[in-house]
């Protein structure tokens, strides 16, 4: 009977809610608040260094593993691209598997197995997953670094580096970080023919020893299968593993520039010119103006609901799609607005850039706008819930970046806690008006006139960031 | 009406739904999945670059566009406001096939999901101002996704020898001059014709309670009017009976490469499956028989590829390499031309085919591991597999069943050189 009448009233509910004209100007309110929960995951160390992390999800007959080592940034100076040959050469076989049985080996089992100067993954259907972490683990620990797969990724860079000559966004790619870094700085450095033909076999060894090392190591394991399973495996594979001990390296801060430069790069083919407007910033994830960066940078360009997006793309149709970001961690890194945009309106683009970042930095944004954004980060951390490694990049972040226990915890805390005077104050401090640099890679005939006509002041750079002495040419002017 | 609880074996990637048709012909999806606090609300429609005019191309993907340009309860705008002001996220896209729109919400705002999508349904703002503004916005995505990226263009010019006599012919990017002439009343006659309920799937996955949700999208979706059936054209193409030669030219690449096309069934046929298999056989991971001839063995290539871009009507089953080394493209073609000769003539061995098979597996689970990727597939099932929404289910098991000898049957009927285009991609000067 009681069953009956529940059902009685769960029926009459529903009737109520069609029953009656619906008033579709009222947006629905939203149901009560999730409750956000995460297990932390479980974690131990190896006795040669290694942290292992296991999140446990049986959702999905499948498992993953990754193991990254936090060495840093690395300057590899004149022979820039060896480690990125380093990474390519551990996947070219073991000293017990040429590269032809490893790939079958990893292909049989229908799984991913990945390694390179980082680190390494595997990821297979559980019945499978011991084989391809076994696998790993061989590619990160036995390389065997044969001549003959060395001149044949020698000769892929090489062919790799020409095949990008002409992309607008590539050249901005390696350009953007090469002035704001210095080419000599390990985020600016990039590589080119001569410093890939300079590097040896030897090398490539070298750079091996140095770097792929149990030190400093993170192993995570998310997925189906048991902690007690997954610490067996690790000291199966990687316990007996001994490696050199990394020191984390310090680096000289770079200055911005002193005033705010217009830097261009020809590239005639393009249709599109990629704009990009930068300044390194100092954000460690401990700082105490994190979460309102966070929040500044969403209102200003964090997608397609913010100022940029809006203004550039909605407003103005220059671009497919205008945005911001903010790089952050124990390095100085780059706040950067960048759109690609037509090369005929570039000179307009740039000015709607500084106006968004100008008014970022001097008008305290609507209350709307914060809680808007506020709303966003709530909802976004709920949805990255989704993916069951999300914790467990919650916990390594702590352990590597030294964060207080509860910093995930309290996280959407201190985000909902910034105010818009918060906002003012680091959108002065990060995003760069008079002292950042404006990037544009394009077909410059098509705005080097406009943007002088608007009183910039324009430098010009080659496709690898060099200075170009000459002047403009003169069928460029006006 | 409704089905509920196909659960019939024992694996752990059994995808449950309910669904059911509304009397507007909407066809209703729903999947509960508990584990996190989120819900994907999207919503397919079949229309498709297919179902453009010829001398309107373009109109579908234009549309994917309009329509977040506001309802007669939103101002101008306010649709990704809204969504993102409200925790979501939300996205569409377009093609030849079908129109996909979806909002990923943490799931105490599924209702407000439901109320966008039903005002796009409904009652859609499409005015002049709007499309003045998305024609811009669309022209420069023309330019960011082809124009300016390398080997960008190879589909167009592949899909307009392939499927001559075809909607095919066209990329769902369309034409400018198209969008340019399109008069405001055309694009409404477009909106009328096929975004009606009883031409699209709603399918919601994630923390959700079935009864409720069914209540809700009464609420929401019971309005909107039925429309006239859809009526698509059956295109009967020639088939190809002689090779076809073209070159095409970029000027952002400095690295040429070789294509070869291949028309062949489309996505629900069972030979679609076969040259999936065909695929990973040829190009799926480093032990695959082009990758170990043409990268690692003779070192004449940078990339190798193939692939079956399956459509709805037809498929385009395409091989491509880039040369590493300056090798000529004549020998690259005549390499993956020797491979698939070889999968016409001997049976692949045993070890192989359990390779494919697992490797599909592989690729079949982690496709579902996320609700949005999962109310589409399930969407694509009722879509594009005679209604079968169960399809998701049944797709590991027909994979498991394709023989060897089918396999080396379909690289037979299909991947002969007098079937195909051979397009030369080359650096313009």
């Amino acid at each position: 009977m009681k069953k009956i009448f529940i059902f009685a009233i769960a029926t009459l509910f529903v009737q109520s809610v069609v029953a009656q004209k619906l008033d579709r100007s009222q947006r629905p309110k939203p149901g009560p608040a999730p409750v956000l929960t995460f297990a932390d995951p479980v974690v131990y160390k190896l006795s040669n260094g290694i942290t292992v992390l296991v999140v446990e999800n049986h959702k999905l007959p499948k498992v993953s593993a990754t193991y990254s080592i936090d060495a840093g940034p690395i300057t590899e100076g004149a022979k820039t691209g060896v480690l990125s040959l380093l990474g390519g050469l551990m996947n070219e076989g073991t000293t017990t598997k040429t590269k032809i049985q490893f790939d079958e080996a990893v292909d049989q089992l229908g799984a991913d197995v990945n390694v390179s100067s980082r680190g390494g993954s595997a990821s297979a259907l559980t019945r499978y997953f011991d084989s391809a972490f076994l696998l790993m683990a061989d590619a990160l620990r036995h390389p065997s670094f044969p001549e003959s797969s060395f001149e044949k990724l020698k000769s892929q860079s090489l062919t790799g580096l020409k095949s990008s000559e002409r992309s607008a966004k590539a050249i901005s790619g390696r350009v953007v970080n090469a002035l704001a870094y210095g080419v000599n700085h390990p985020s600016g450095e990039f590589e080119t023919e001569q410093s890939i033909n300079s590097i040896t076999l030897n090398d490539v060894k070298a750079a091996y020893a140095k770097y792929i090392t149990p030190s400093r190591g993170y192993l995570t394991f998310v997925g189906d299968i048991k902690p007690e399973a997954a610490k067996a495996l690790a000291i199966k594979a990687l316990g007996d593993w001994k490696g050199t001990v990394l020191t984390f390296p310090v680096l000289t801060k770079v200055q911005n520039p002193a005033k705010t430069e217009v830097d261009v790069v020809n590239v005639p083919n393009a249709v599109q010119s990629e704009i990009t407007v930068t300044n390194l910033i100092d954000l460690p994830l401990n700082s105490p103006d994190y979460h309102a960066v966070l929040l500044a940078n969403e209102i200003l360009g964090g997608g397609a609901d913010a100022k940029l997006f809006r203004n550039l793309r909605e407003k103005h149709g220059f671009t497919y799609g205008a945005y911001s970001s903010n790089g952050s961690g124990r390095f100085q890194a780059l706040f950067k607005a960048n759109a690609a945009v037509r090369n005929e309106k570039v000179d307009s683009a740039v000015v709607e850039f500084l106006h968004e970042i100008n008014v970022m930095r001097t008008e305290k944004v609507s209350n709307d706008d914060l809680q808007n954004a506020k709303n966003l980060y709530n909802g976004s951390f709920a949805l990255g819930l989704e993916n069951p490694a999300r914790t467990a990049g919650f916990a390594s972040n702590i352990l590597i970046n030294n964060l207080p226990k509860d910093f995930y915890r309290t996280y959407l805390q201190k985000i909902n806690a910034v105010t818009a005077d918060d906002i003012l104050r680091v959108s002065k401090k990060y995003f760069g008006y008079d002292n950042a640099r404006v990037v544009i890679v394009g077909n410059q005939d098509q705005f080097v006139p406009g943007l002088k006509k608007r009183g910039f002041v324009i430098k010009t750079y080659d496709k690898y960031a060099a200075p170009v002495t000459t002047t403009v040419p003169e069928a460029v002017k006006n | 009406m409704a089905i509920s609880g196909l659960c019939l074996s024992a694996f752990a990637q059994k995808v449950k739904f309910t669904e059911y048709d509304m009397d507007n012909g909407l066809h209703v999806i729903l999947h509960q999945d508990k584990t996190a606090p989120v819900v994907a609300v999207s919503v397919m429609y079949h229309v498709g670059s297919k179902d453009e005019e010829e001398q309107r191309t373009g109109f579908a993907h234009f549309f994917e566009h309009l329509l977040f340009e506001g309802s007669d309860n939103m101002k101008r705008g306010d649709f990704m406001k809204i969504v993102s002001s409200n925790g979501g996220e939300n996205n569409a896209n377009t093609s030849q096939d079908r129109t996909f729109y979806y909002e990923v919400f943490p799931s105490n705002q599924l209702e407000l999901g439901l109320w966008l999508e039903s005002e796009r349904m409904l009652h859609p703002k499409i005015d002049e101002a709007g499309v003045k503004t998305q024609n811009e916005v669309v022209k420069e995505e023309k330019r960011l996704r082809i124009d300016n990226s390398p080997y960008g263009k190879f589909t167009e010019k592949i899909f307009a020898r392939l499927f001559e006599g075809h909607p095919y012919r066209w990329q769902p990017i369309g034409s400018m001059a198209h969008l340019d002439a399109a008069k405001l009343s055309e694009f409404i006659a477009f909106f009328k014709k096929y975004y009606v309920p009883n031409n699209a799937v709603l399918s919601i996955a994630g923390d959700i309670d079935v009864d409720q949700t069914k209540a809700l999208v009464k609420k929401y979706f019971e309005e909107v009017p039925k429309g006239a059936p859809v009526v698509r054209p059956v295109y009967e193409l020639k088939p190809i009976t002689k090779e076809i030669i073209d070159t095409a030219y970029d000027a952002n690449i400095q690295i040429p490469a070789i294509f070869a096309a291949y028309r062949v069934p489309g996505m629900k046929s069972r030979d679609a499956k076969v040259l999936g298999m065909i695929s990973s056989l040829l190009s799926g991971g480093g032990s695959s028989r082009l990758s170990m001839k043409m990268v690692d063995e003779k070192k004449t290539a940078l990339q190798v590829a193939a692939f079956n871009y399956s459509l709805e009507d037809y498929g385009a089953y395409i091989t491509l390499a880039l040369p590493n080394n300056n090798t000529p493209l004549n020998d690259l073609l005549k390499d993956i031309d020797a491979e698939v000769t070889r999968l016409q003539t001997d049976l692949i061995s045993e070890s192989e085919l359990t390779k494919l098979q697992n490797q599909f597996e592989n690729s079949y689970v982690s496709a579902n591991s996320k609700m949005i990727g999962l109310a589409e597939n399930l969407a694509d099932g009722y879509t594009f597999h005679n209604k079968d929404t169960n399809d998701i289910n049944e797709e590991l098991e027909k994979v498991r069943s394709i023989t060897r000898e089918e396999i080396r049957d379909v690289a037979r009927k299909y991947l002969n050189k007098d079937q195909r285009i051979v397009l030369y991609y080359l650096p313009k000067k």
